[in-house]
């Protein structure tokens, strides 16, 4: 069983490809604005170290947000357009999901996204990674209320904050992530599209 | 020589389009996802929103145009794509499925620019004579350009402003219509008598347009009509309008096939749907005896027959880019 795992929702390139629950190939690099052009290039060269086809994938996980829009769409593109071509299952999860999975420790987990203007993206997990809060865009302050009631949290997460005293960085584990998730159910690639939990700005000022 | 079949990949503005010609000239199939009615209501195209439906389509267009072609990704033998210019967040969306088909199917990448792909869009029509003057009028493009033969381009003038769409568009908007008020607005004109006065802009020596001159014009015309209490004849301000902007572009014209012995004129991007420019522009090249291409109304509007059509003498001109190829959101066509 070959997986192959892309994230592009942040600065970050988070790839594999996971072979018997075993990472064969990885690149977890920043990339920032020149993402479109690195991808797939970065991809390829997975394949090549590893020594495998690209028709010998048997699904594809996904990250289909929330985080950056322009690199949410890059990934979540490839992804559907190589399930689709090649049709093998893909499913999909939340960035939030895959921060929250990476983690060591036995806390509850609160990954946080910076979306701007004191609002972030943010979820809570408990330490199965049990959705505790949906993933939603909420203001920093409505957060911290919600975070009052829990004893022991960490936040999680690659953006600067003042708002937050102790942040954990976040390097994903991509064998643990695709190991959790392997089994969700698939999704028709047609269907598979980002989970923005933000409306365009232009939509917001019609409402 | 073997066929080649050529499947191309649009995606720069809020069209998905993906289409398969056979070479050059031959359309096998094609597919066309239009956004135009999600973007009415915000009077133009929202960036985000177009990258957001792009993403949404993608697969669906790929796959329905296959399907119509009845042919599989297999039996193709390049596949050709828009990198620029265009909205930075719609192209991307073309670019990654393209790069990532390259890749699975091993099959060469081209990219190509998609002002090519309007002026390929005649060779769908009619065999393309050199020297040719490509007359490239749309939304974001007012220019001249030359070409010695296939897949050779040179900028001979272009607007040293607003593109002449965009100036329909805005002038459109000051009389009342509806956006994309630009046909709109060439219908109208037909309806009206040239009555206003309005400015010819830039009438020098150069291959050169402008078009903000002539957009403000209007608007202040419409503007102290108003404050002087006088309703404005739509109609004839249309038909003003529109005998200015288009004899503007035909004086330019002009020039260039009598200087550049030009055999063939070619009119390419969404204007060349202009019911005025047509009809100028047929005149202009009856008179001096030069050949006249201009894409039937399905070939105006962004689609990806034209961007497989100019793939095609891409890949002839062994033109090709690997999976590093970006979207650029300007760039000069050569």
């Amino acid at each position: 069983m070959k997986i192959l795992y892309i994230d592009t929702s942040s600065s970050f390139l988070y790839t594999g490809i996971v072979e018997n629950d075993k990472v064969v190939q990885e690149e977890k690099k920043e990339f920032g604005q020149s993402l479109s052009e690195v991808a797939l290039p970065k991809i390829a060269s997975l394949f090549k170290k590893a020594n495998i086809k690209p028709t010998e994938i048997d699904k594809i996980i996904v990250v289909n947000g929330p985080g950056s829009f322009t690199g949410i769409r890059i990934g979540l593109t490839i992804a559907k357009v190589y399930a689709w071509s090649l049709n093998i299952p893909i499913t999909t999860i939340y960035s939030l999901e895959a921060m929250a999975c990476s983690s060591k420790n036995d806390k509850i987990h609160v990954p946080i996204i910076n979306a701007r203007r004191d609002y972030v993206f943010a979820a809570i997990y408990d330490k199965n990674d049990k959705e505790l809060l949906k993933p939603q865009h909420i203001t920093i302050e409505k957060l911290k209320e919600k975070l009052k009631m829990i004893k022991e949290y960490e936040i999680i997460s690659n953006d600067n904050f003042n708002s937050f005293e102790k942040i954990e960085s976040y390097n994903p584990d991509i064998e643990k992530i695709v190991n959790h998730y392997k089994n969700k159910g698939n999704i028709n690639p047609h269907a598979v599209n980002p989970e923005y939990l933000k409306l365009t700005e232009a939509e917001e000022s019609k409402l | 020589m073997k066929d080649v079949y050529i499947l191309g990949i649009e995606s720069s503005c809020d069209e998905t389009s993906v289409s398969i010609v056979k070479n050059g000239t031959e359309e096998i199939a094609t597919v066309i996802s239009s956004q135009i009615d999600i973007h009415k209501d915000f009077g133009g195209v929202v960036p985000e929103i177009a990258s957001r439906h792009h993403v949404k389509n993608i697969t669906i267009v790929l796959e329905e145009c296959l399907q119509k072609a009845n042919m599989k990704m297999e039996d193709v033998d390049a596949i050709a794509i828009t990198y620029g210019p265009g909205l930075i967040g719609s192209l991307l969306i073309g670019l990654e499925a393209a790069k990532t088909l390259s890749f699975i199917y091993n099959k060469p990448l081209i990219p190509v620019h998609h002002i090519a792909g309007h002026i390929y869009a005649n060779s769908l029509v009619k065999e393309l004579q050199f020297p040719l003057l490509a007359v490239v009028v749309s939304g974001g493009h007012t220019e001249l350009i030359e070409m010695d033969k296939h897949y050779s381009f040179k900028k001979i003038g272009g607007t040293l402003d607003d593109a002449i769409g965009e100036c329909y568009d805005k002038v459109a908007r000051v009389i009342g219509l509806e956006y994309p008020g630009g046909p709109k607005l060439d219908k109208l004109a037909s309806e009206g008598k040239d009555t206003y006065k309005l400015p010819i802009p830039l009438r020098d020596d150069s291959y050169n347009f402008s078009f903000s001159g002539l957009k403000s014009a209007v608007i202040n015309l419409a503007h102290n009509e108003e404050q002087r209490g006088n309703e404005i004849n739509k109609a004839d301000l249309a038909t003003s309008f529109q005998k200015v902007a288009i004899e503007s572009i035909t004086s330019k014209v002009r020039k260039a096939i009598e200087q550049n012995n030009i055999k063939n004129v070619v009119i390419a991007g969404g204007v060349a749907a202009n019911n005025g420019l047509r009809t100028a522009m047929k005149e202009l090249t009856d008179q001096l005896g030069v050949e006249l291409s201009i894409p039937p109304m399905k070939y105006c509007t962004d689609n990806g027959t034209m961007i497989a059509a100019a793939g095609y003498y891409a890949y002839l001109d062994g033109r090709r880019a690997d999976l590093s190829l970006n979207s650029k959101s300007q760039d000069i066509l050569k």
